[in-house]
């Protein structure tokens, strides 16, 4: 694997938040995927949302 | 007025949240209107689709005003021209009427190529793939909140929720204005201004790399909205036994089912995409470049790679998803759209974590261009997995016949190892054309 040369910079204060806020998203994400696949393959029901767009 | 760069962070994604909560308001409403108005299926149908018309044209066209005009004057725009006619459809009582007003208030969608252009003049290369992710990703939310909460909180009077909403969009129309600002330093803004001219738009636009980016966006982005579309019917028709068996009975059971397995994959390609975007600047730092053939001494070549890994996936995980339905394996199939899912958000914010660091002299053309142009995909896929002589083997023929030309090209065009903007048709000088 080819290394170029970037350093790694020192990140500003809002950085860390800016990766938490990340994270919380794709927490997010996996949580009601897994809740609402559950429910659906149990016959319950399921999630209506979904149309996401960017 | 002093601001800080997460100030302008924070207004870019909140009007772009509202604004995708505008652009899919109609779709949310759509079973209202279609009984308020006596609707028929074809109509209900041109109705749902109306919301991608302005989306290819619109979107240069914002990028290009972003880039003219700055981001705070440009997105205020957008806010209140959308909130004033989402208002005025509030009160309109013929349907073709409401129709127009709705295909204006859907020019909202525009705004995320005004965001992109506001978030790459105040943040630094290092950084730009996080800040990119969390605009485009928090603020694509906006869809699925819209989709999950409007109907929730409204119920059928559709003409209260188009009345608050456009109320809102005039709302954060006057606080872009009043607390925004085009970018971090005047050199940066004016930069952006003196490049905004037709001539920088055809240079953008003739760019082996910009097209690249362009395809690489039609296979994420272009390929997310299409399957958002066909989806449903997809697991209608394809699984139909093995959904009965589940205990869904009834068309409205059946599509509900549908339905979930269907959002599984656009909630994954939004959420997970701030995430690509944290890829791409981890990449970037570590100096990761393990792809053949793509340039490896660019200040930014990790993050070619890290796209470049994203698109080989896209088009593995299609060919997936048509070995899961030939093998009739409807559990495996939602596997493979979640995996798929979250592979097209890689590639999604990985292409707007390289237009900025590739275009930064013309930010807003470029984004307009590439984020435009390729919404057609979302037009031309499903037309594709219609055509083919079962409904399971479309995504393999779409990987074979679009997806693999779409990543030869963009290895080929991420090859040089300097300056890979200077190639391309029409202009070939080192320098970009001035205004």
């Amino acid at each position: 694997m080819h290394s170029t040369t970037s350093a790694s910079a020192e990140h500003e204060p809002w950085y860390r938040y800016g990766v938490a806020t990340l994270l919380l998203e794709m927490l997010i994400a996996i949580a009601v995927s897994a809740y609402s696949l559950y429910v659906t393959f149990h016959g319950q029901g399921g999630f209506p949302g979904g149309k996401l767009i960017g | 007025m002093s601001t800080h760069k997460v100030e302008q962070l924070v207004i870019a994604t909140v009007g772009f949240f509202w604004c995708f909560l505008m652009w899919f308001s109609t779709a949310a409403f759509s079973p209202s209107i279609a009984a308020h108005y006596h609707l028929g299926i074809k109509a209900l149908g041109l109705l749902a689709s109306s919301a991608m018309w302005m989306a290819p044209i619109g979107r240069m066209a914002a990028g290009w005003a972003a880039d003219r005009f700055g981001a705070p004057r440009a997105f205020a725009v957008v806010l209140a021209v959308c909130g004033l006619v989402s208002i005025a459809s509030a009160y309109t009582t013929s349907y073709p009427l409401l129709f127009v007003e709705r295909i204006l208030v859907a020019t909202a969608g525009v705004s995320f190529v005004i965001g992109i252009q506001h978030v790459a003049q105040w943040f630094e290369p290092r950084e730009i793939g996080t800040a990119e992710g969390l605009y485009a990703g928090t603020g694509n939310a906006g869809a699925g909140v819209g989709a999950l909460l409007l109907p929730r909180i409204f119920g059928t009077a559709y003409q209260a929720a188009y009345l608050w909403l456009g109320v809102g969009a005039l709302a954060i129309a006057a606080w872009y204005l009043a607390r925004g600002r085009a970018a971090k330093t005047v050199a940066r803004r004016q930069m952006a201004r003196r490049a905004s001219g037709w001539k920088g738009a055809v240079f953008v636009w003739s760019r082996y790399i910009a097209l690249a980016l362009m395809l690489a966006y039609a296979m994420s982005f272009g390929l997310e909205i299409a399957l958002n579309a066909w989806l449903p019917g997809y697991f209608v028709r394809g699984f139909q036994a093995e959904l009965l068996a589940l205990g869904f009975t009834g068309v409205a059971g059946v599509q509900i089912a549908a339905g979930t397995f269907a959002a599984v994959q656009s909630f994954t390609a939004s959420l997970f995409r701030p995430f690509a975007g944290y890829m791409s600047d981890l990449f970037q730092r570590r100096g990761w470049t393990p792809l053949p053939f793509i340039a490896r001494t660019l200040p930014y070549a990790p993050r070619l790679h890290w796209l470049g890994i994203a698109l080989v996936l896209i088009t593995l995980a299609m060919a997936g998803l048509t070995a899961a339905g030939l093998s009739g394996s409807l559990h495996g199939s939602v596997a493979v759209l979640v995996v798929l899912g979250t592979f097209v958000s890689f590639a999604t914010g990985g292409t707007f974590a390289l237009v900025p660091l590739l275009f930064p002299d013309r930010p807003g053309l470029a984004a307009g261009f590439i984020g435009g142009l390729s919404t057609g995909g979302g037009i031309v896929y499903p037309l594709i997995f219609a055509g083919q002589s079962d409904i399971y083997s479309g995504y393999l023929r779409v990987a074979l016949t679009l997806f693999i030309p779409f990543v030869l090209f963009y290895f080929w065009a991420s090859r040089h190892e300097r300056r890979p903007e200077e190639h391309g048709v029409f202009f070939t000088a080192r320098a970009a054309p001035a205004e």
